[in-house]
């Protein structure tokens, strides 16, 4: 007697390095696809007939000063050592979906997963101005994340960039922080989400804002309008909140079965309050436990 | 494809696709039916298992990620003729079992994480479980089993009352 048939599920390839797994992704075109962690692509209601997994490739591990490799999980990046310039990134990663998710997912797959307004890492790495390393059948380049994401969930993205690794520096005096805003406590899609990163001088003062909104449109994007309220402030609630104001202006948002787009406009401020509470928060009295609130 | 696993201390070997979810393995393969699915999609935690230190979803696994480190299901947690895992005891002790869909579940992400914070107190006991749902227990006896455990983990079990 045969089992019964189920589901054809992809079969998996493994690389051994970058450049293997790049040819592959080139030879396969739209019938493969990188496989990270798989907590995007397992879901997938089409998936395609090949996964190339990058699991054996170690340049893609590692966490060094201000880089990560593309497999760094969502719980590696929440219990990481980051300096409070990098800090959003932290927030980001430990505030994202629950345990047996952030133990798997990982930097590389939430940037690449197309059509995911909700993607936590995507505005903190804005706010950061971090970069990325990609490598492609014509070698690799480095290059801001905001044109990384833009080719890549673009509709000529090419099928086999891999995405290498992050990174952001961290010049004394930045300081940045994330907030997000879920149904319930925890656990769930970011009906808002808000990234800030500031250079403050000795007063406190805010200049070089960065400021980066995901969840509230299709994809999350940095918001001129929001640094500019920031710029020459103390980043205190009054201000934030202005900014918060100043974003929702401009931003389209979204209806979707959590909230409707109003919804998010509304509870912009007091998530950009949050934020820039998170940018605040004095790294020598910062005892969280690494686990999301 | 042909995947060497370890699971529950065992070696196995299954012939699927790589992309089969490890819990389809685990249940239809090597017939560990104590691992749960309910969602299928990541959401609800009935799945959870232990790759190597971490607690994951078995249902989004794809099995070509699981052979590098050791799978360990509730089958696994105790012995079949031994005592429970404390766990399991406090899970029993305290109520915290009712329909018992979620138990395997919780039961694994709970003994993971009480590896790591060995004295948690109740609010990282629910951080703990944001990826756990129980439809039927309203949490707060699942909260209380895992203090317990807690409390039962540090005291030598010929201490305990
Ligand atoms: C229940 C549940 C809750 C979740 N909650 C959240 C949440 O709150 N916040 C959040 O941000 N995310 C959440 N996620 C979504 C998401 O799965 C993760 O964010 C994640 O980071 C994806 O990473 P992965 O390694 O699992 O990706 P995979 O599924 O392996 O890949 C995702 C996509 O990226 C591509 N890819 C992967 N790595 C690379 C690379 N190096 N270069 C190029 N392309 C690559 C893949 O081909 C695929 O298209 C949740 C997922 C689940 C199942
Ligand atoms: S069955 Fe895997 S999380 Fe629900
Ligand atoms: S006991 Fe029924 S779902 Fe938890």
């Amino acid at each position: 007697m045969t089992a019964p048939t189920r589901l054809a599920r992809p079969r998996v390839e493994v690389p051994g390095s970058v450049d293997e797994a790049v040819r592959r992704l080139a030879e396969l075109g739209p019938d493969g696809a990188a496989l990270a962690g798989g907590t995007w692509l397992m879901r997938s209601p089409a998936p395609p007939a090949t996964f190339v997994a990058l699991h054996r490739i170690a340049e893609l591990r590692g966490v060094a000063a201000g880089t990560w490799g593309a497999l760094t999980t969502h719980a590696e990046l929440a219990a990481a050592p980051l300096p409070p310039a990098l800090r959003a990134l932290r927030t980001a990663a430990r505030t994202s979906a629950f345990p047996q998710v952030r133990n798997v997912a990982t930097l590389g797959g939430n940037l690449n997963a197309r059509g995911f307004a909700e993607a936590d890492l995507v505005p903190a790495l804005l706010a950061l101005d971090a970069t990325v390393e990609v490598a492609t059948t014509a070698g690799r380049h480095r290059i801001g994340v905001e044109g990384y994401l833009r080719s890549a969930h673009g509709d000529s993205a090419d099928p086999a960039a891999l995405l290498v690794s992050a990174g952001a520096s961290a010049p004394a005096g930045r300081r940045s922080g994330y907030a997000r805003l879920t149904v319930r406590g925890g656990g769930e899609y970011a009906l808002v989400s808000v990234a800030i990163s500031a250079d403050l001088d000795g007063a406190g003062v805010a200049s070089a804002v960065r400021v980066a909104v995901g969840s509230v449109e299709a994809r999350a994007r940095r918001c001129p309008e929001a640094e500019a309220a920031l710029a020459g402030t103390t980043l205190d609630e009054a201000a934030a909140r202005a900014a918060g104001q100043a974003a929702a202006a401009v931003l389209t948002p979204r209806d979707d079965l959590l909230a409707p787009g109003w919804y998010r406009l509304e509870v912009l401020p007091a998530v950009f309050a949050r934020a820039a509470a998170d940018c605040l928060t004095d790294p020598a009295t910062d005892h969280d436990t690494g686990e999301a609130p | 494809m042909n995947y060497r696993l370890t699971v529950n201390g065992r070696a196995a070997e299954v012939d699927v696709p790589g992309g089969t979810p490890l819990s389809d393995v685990l249940r239809d393969h090597l017939h560990l039916r104590g691992t749960k699915v309910s969602c299928g999609t990541g959401r609800c935690g009935s799945c959870t298992v232990r790759l190597g230190d971490r607690a994951v979803a078995s249902c989004l696994l794809p099995v070509a990620l699981a052979e590098a480190e050791p799978v360990t299901t509730v089958e696994g947690l105790s012995a079949p003729d031994g005592p429970l895992h404390p766990v399991q005891e406090a899970m029993v002790s305290c109520h915290g079992v009712q329909c018992g869909a979620c138990t395997p579940g919780m039961v694994m992400t709970l003994s993971t994480f009480l590896d790591t914070t060995a004295d948690p107190d109740a609010g990282q006991v629910r951080e703990a479980l944001t990826g756990n749902l129980c439809r039927c227990t309203g949490y707060h006896t699942i909260v209380d089993a895992a203090l317990t455990a807690a409390a039962a983990t540090r005291t030598p079990r010929e201490d305990r009352p």
